[in-house]
């Protein structure tokens, strides 16, 4: 397989992915809001601030956005073009990366893809932001499952099936490590203990990875801080957890250089194991209070760092300027 | 639906001056007598939507941000009856042997410019003669193994050649898309209506593709060379490479090693390329020979080819006969080199850089049509009888500038074609570009891409500039 592609398909899912995983927690946050009691935009910005701050996205926001309501967000976070990590950037990136490999994938796949970002560039920024549209949520959220349903049913299981897996799983490792750390800077903002808005704030966090109802078949319990941590960082079998898709990563590296999972071949696969001992055997008390929080922050760099190395290993190429290119490609037009 | 215009002044190819049917659209127009407007409607928004979704798009320059348009795509079939098509393939096969022979001729001893056929000052100055491959014995003697020639049909119904297109001709993906849109349109009807197959187009690329592997090598590896996916025609690249089943590359995922092979770039190491259909022009193909600054090229790729480790469609230096001056001594080649008069005849033509014809061209510049003589698509280009008198003026300025650069030809009315439009059924001026494959034989694909002019009067068909397609039935039979 040509490095490009491998790159491209890589990137492909990753976007997918990131899009699903943005719709969810603009999703799941705008309908805790609508439960809240006191609502005036300054309660709301405080509840969306720790979400910017955990994907990076905070200092962005405030320079593009004077106002700060609770349309003015999710309008950054799914439809502003500026903002690289939004929903229609990460669909239309992901489309991109389709496009330069579509003789590579199934043309369900493409279809997919196109016919999601049409649909996407018609809808209106201000009436989905504004309603709090399920459906729109709805929409994106499915297309994401239908892809990787068709990744899963007419792409052959091959080598770029494999890349495809490492940019999903890679992206939802670290979008979960991301919404824990959310709850981190909610920890942060409140004084007193609020036992009630506590709960609330981890059902929301369960509610963002899809894994409520999973969590609920483990703990019958109340729901809390600890359960949901080691539940979204080890649970061996629920597919969103941390350590199950670095485990799917694993799989899936393995299968493309062929060395058994108890070995390494490159530098992608040695960190890649390291990091799961570590998580694995983690001691239960780095799981809770204080330690938590830097346990997550070095999953979350070690992942950047093992993507790198995957990138050095299977994908390199020069790095070109797209926009120069791009003035090229169209000046060199053959007799049309 | 019954299809109802004045046919007007022109050669409609459905209809004669009488208004009745021509035979072989008998069968055709009976069928869409058969249908109502709403199914019609139905059909046709069926068609617009599946080559949205497929992606099966072109990109438009000139706005601020490059738009993906589809390709609009007019449901009446243009149809060619067998006698008229086995002429034109005559004609087309007979030209492309012509320019073959005289690229080989150019780029080695140049006899027909010593026995004073071609001009030397005309070759010298074509931009697109490379001395870079003087010499240089390219794989079976073939130069230009794909054609799109351009053509076009005057008044009287006589088909004329507007130009030849033996660099990257594109436009064949639309060939085979449109076909598939209207077997799926008229499913009972298509198979009884005796129109020859064009599917099998991209099996011919891949054998004469093979074909030039080199020193004829088995199963060679062979690859499509992209400009990438910001190019306009990058569709039909990905197009093509997956018909054939071959890998599509661009520039940065090959390279030329110390052994002077082409090698990609893969996720398991290096392997080698035999041959590239490359859907990049010349200038930008290799920065270590032509252009410096090109960033979608290959460096060292004129070297592997020189050395004979590449087999290159087509090959570098076609462009010297795709010049739009060139293009006027094509019947001379066709005389020199073969001994017969051209089936086709060429599009009358006056060549500024002649003292004579600069006047001439000057003094009636509102009443030709004035070409670039390198441009294609459509772009830089006068067509006097539609112009203000500002724009004739400016163009004749630019044409005193620099003679050799233009061309000027007797404005041709080309032929009308039933075409459904916001009004109905009204004539739209069309041409056609076929598609010739010259590998171990020379495949000319029955069929091509109808081109249709949609404004009304308009007679630019390019896509870029508000042109629509159409599938080109071309039949067993007559009728």
């Amino acid at each position: 397989m040509l490095c490009r592609v491998a790159d491209s398909l890589f990137w492909m899912a990753r976007y997918i992915e990131r899009a699903e995983n943005t719709v969810r927690l603009v999703d799941v946050t705008l309908q805790t809001l609508l439960e809240s009691e006191h609502s005036n935009d300054e309660v709301h910005y405080a509840h969306w601030k720790p979400i910017l701050s955990s994907l990076g996205d905070l200092a962005l926001f405030e320079t593009l956005y004077s106002e700060k309501s609770n349309t003015e967000i999710p309008e950054f976070l799914i439809f502003n073009r500026e903002n690289p990590s939004s929903v229609i950037s990460c669909i239309s990136a992901a489309r991109e990366n389709a496009r330069m490999i579509r003789d590579q994938i199934s043309s369900e796949m493409w279809e997919v893809i196109n016919r999601t970002y049409l649909w996407l560039k018609k809808q209106d920024p201000e009436a989905v932001c504004q309603e709090a549209d399920y459906s729109f949520f709805q929409h994106i959220k499915e297309f994401s499952q239908l892809f990787q349903g068709l990744v899963d049913t007419t792409f052959p299981h091959q080598i770029g099936f494999e890349f495809v897996k490492i940019g999903a799983n890679i992206e939802r490792a670290d979008k979960t490590c991301r919404i824990l750390d959310a709850k981190h800077y909610m920890l942060q903002q409140t004084e007193v203990k609020d036992d009630a808005l506590d709960n609330a704030q981890w059902t929301a966090i369960l509610r963002g990875c899809s894994a409520h109802e999973a969590y609920r078949r483990v703990f019958v319990a109340d729901i809390e801080g600890d359960n949901v941590r080691e539940f979204l960082l080890r649970s061996r079998d629920f597919p969103r957890s941390v350590l199950y898709c670095l485990t799917r990563v694993q799989l899936a590296m393995h299968a493309i250089s062929k060395c058994p999972t108890s070995h390494f071949s490159n530098e992608a696969e040695r960190r890649l194991g390291q990091l799961i001992a570590k998580l694995n055997y983690a001691n239960p008390s780095d799981l809770n209070g204080k330690e938590v929080g830097k346990l997550i922050e070095s999953i979350e760099e070690d992942l950047g760092e093992i993507a790198v190395e995957i990138s050095k290993r299977y994908m390199f190429s020069e790095i070109v300027d797209p926009a120069e290119e791009a003035d090229q490609t169209q000046t060199s037009t053959a007799s049309a | 639906m019954q299809i109802k215009y004045d046919t007007g002044p022109f050669y409609d190819e459905a209809f004669d001056k009488q208004g009745t049917p021509r035979p072989h659209y008998q069968n055709f127009i009976e069928r869409l007598d058969e249908l109502t407007e709403a199914e019609f409607n139905r059909k046709r928004e069926a068609i617009d939507l599946s080559f949205l979704q497929q992606g099966i798009t072109f990109t438009v320059y000139g706005n601020q941000e490059s738009t993906e348009r589809i390709f609009p795509f007019d449901m009446i079939p243009r149809i060619i009856p067998k006698t008229e098509w086995d002429h034109l393939a005559l004609g087309l096969e007979q030209r492309l042997k012509a320019l073959n022979l005289f690229l080989n001729d150019v780029y080695h001893e140049q006899k027909i410019i010593k026995d004073g056929v071609v001009p030397a000052e005309v070759l010298n100055s074509s931009k697109h003669f490379r001395k870079e491959i003087m010499g240089l014995d390219v794989p079976r003697d073939i130069y230009i193994h794909i054609c799109g020639t351009d053509l076009i049909r005057d008044d009287d119904g006589q088909y004329l050649v507007l130009e030849d297109n033996g660099r990257c001709p594109s436009g064949v993906s639309y060939m085979i898309e449109n076909r598939q849109a209207m077997k799926r349109a008229f499913p009972r009807f298509f198979p009884k209506a005796g129109v020859r197959a064009v599917l099998d187009y991209p099996e011919k690329l891949l054998s004469a593709l093979q074909y030039i592997a080199p020193n004829g090598k088995r199963n060679p590896t062979v690859a499509v060379l992209t400009p990438g996916v910001y190019n306009s025609a990058y569709f039909e690249h990905c197009f093509l490479a997956r018909q054939m089943g071959v890998e599509i590359v661009e520039g940065r995922d090959l390279m030329v090693d110390s052994d002077d092979c082409v090698y990609m770039r893969t996720t398991e190491g290096l392997k080698q390329v035999d041959v590239l259909y490359r859907r990049i022009d010349d200038d930008f193909i290799d920065p270590e020979v032509f252009r410096k600054d090109s960033l979608l090229g290959v460096p060292g790729l004129v070297r592997a080819y020189k050395k004979g480790n590449l087999g290159l469609a087509n090959a570098l230096g076609t462009g010297v006969a795709d010049d739009k001056v060139m293009y006027c001594f094509v019947p001379d080649m066709i005389k020199y080199y073969l001994g017969e008069d051209a089936i086709l005849p060429n599009v009358e033509t006056w060549l500024p850089y002649r003292k004579a014809d600069l006047d001439y061209v000057l003094e009636n510049a509102d009443k030709l049509v004035i070409k670039a003589a390198n441009e294609a698509g459509g772009y830089g280009m006068l067509i006097g009888p539609h112009a203000t008198k500002k724009e004739v003026e400016e163009f004749k300025a630019k044409v005193k500038a620099a003679p050799r650069e233009f061309i000027a030809q007797t404005p041709i009315s080309l032929s009308r074609h039933p075409t459904y439009c916001d009004e109905g059924f009204g004539g739209r001026h069309i041409d056609l570009r076929p598609y010739i494959i010259c590998g171990e034989k020379t495949r000319i694909i029955p069929g091509g891409l109808t081109r249709v002019a949609l404004k009304k009067g308009s007679l630019v068909v390019n896509s870029s500039q508000g042109g629509g397609s159409k599938d080109t039935w071309v039949l067993n039979a007559d009728s």
